[in-house]
């Protein structure tokens, strides 16, 4: 596998940030909705859910549904409130 | 007395509790709650994916709350309480539409293209000059650079899978989504997400054991 310089470091980003005990896309999609909620009131899921958090960091797809569902969320918050 | 039981009943409508969306879109569902529920959806999809998509937006998002729809009436035992429901749906519609729009944009992307990923064969793609390190860096920079290139390229070949080499490549040098490999490779993302993980694993492992500090990499490159 050839490597440029930019690749290298997102791949020794990637190693660095590693831990044994990391959760999937699936446990993470379980959390998701509790996780956002809890964001939402202003309070800290990171504190509260570290290893989603942590998924989250790592997983741009999880990553980028998060966020959507946050602004899904924003948005339907006064209506349903 | 009309009045305050219609404004009642609406209030009613637009409360319903967790309890209430279960018993309601369970099957036969209840027509009212489907739609309340389109309603819903339909609304919050759309500023997240009008961020996506240029054109046809509102076929779009119907086509997504469509899909998401059938999901979420399908798979709503899986649903423990644990937040509001509504949230959960639209969550389950999140990915929906996301997993929508990767396949989407990914769809001319056939196996072919994952095919020789694991070696250097793949014609085309990267000229060999774009494997040196060539920013305005100093001689002896560079040779360190290129230096550590090597030694994480021997580790990757030695230590990793052939599948491990080819999800590492097509992720993190072709960017294709997770998603889209998955649908390509029969599997699912999260197994994906995990085969990554364990060569993630592996190379920490095997750099500490050459005596390599990833954390000090990354400060020297
Ligand atoms: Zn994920």
């Amino acid at each position: 596998m050839k490597l440029t310089k930019d690749i290298l470091r997102k791949l020794i980003q990637a190693v660095a940030m590693t831990v044994p005990e990391e959760i999937g896309c699936d446990e993470c999609f379980d959390k998701l909705s509790e996780f956002a909620e809890v964001k939402l009131a202003g309070k800290s899921p990171e504190k509260a859910m570290p290893i989603v958090a942590d998924h989250l960091r790592k997983c741009g797809e999880c990553r980028e549904e998060y966020e959507a569902l946050l602004a899904a969320l924003k948005d339907l918050k006064p209506r349903l409130n | 007395m009309l009045h305050w039981f219609k404004r009642r009943i609406q209030k009613a409508k637009s409360y319903r509790s967790n309890d209430e969306w279960i018993r309601q879109l369970s099957a036969p569902p209840d027509e009212e709650a489907v739609a309340e529920l389109r309603r819903i959806l339909v609304r919050g999809l759309r500023p997240p994916l009008s961020r996506y998509v240029d054109r046809d937006l509102d076929s779009f998002v119907e086509d997504v709350t469509q899909d998401a729809l059938l999901r979420i009436l399908e798979k709503l035992d899986t649903f423990k309480g644990e937040s509001a429901f509504v949230s959960w749906a639209l969550k389950v519609a999140v990915r929906v539409g996301f997993t929508e729009l990767r396949r989407k944009k990914w769809k001319d992307l056939s196996l072919d293209d994952l095919d020789g990923m694991s070696d250097d064969q793949e014609p085309g793609n990267k000229s060999h000059s774009d494997n040196i390190v060539t920013s305005f860096t100093a001689p002896d920079q560079q040779a360190h650079e290129s230096m550590i290139m090597t030694k994480v390229m021997e580790i990757m070949e030695k230590e990793l899978s052939e599948k491990q080499k080819m999800v590492i490549h097509a992720l993190m040098i072709k960017g294709i989504p997770m998603t889209v490999l998955a649908d390509q490779m029969k599997t699912s993302r999260n197994t994906i997400y995990k085969t990554v993980h364990d060569a993630r694993v592996k190379l920490k492992k095997k750099m500490a054991e050459a005596g390599m500090d990833p954390d000090e990499i990354l400060r020297e490159l």
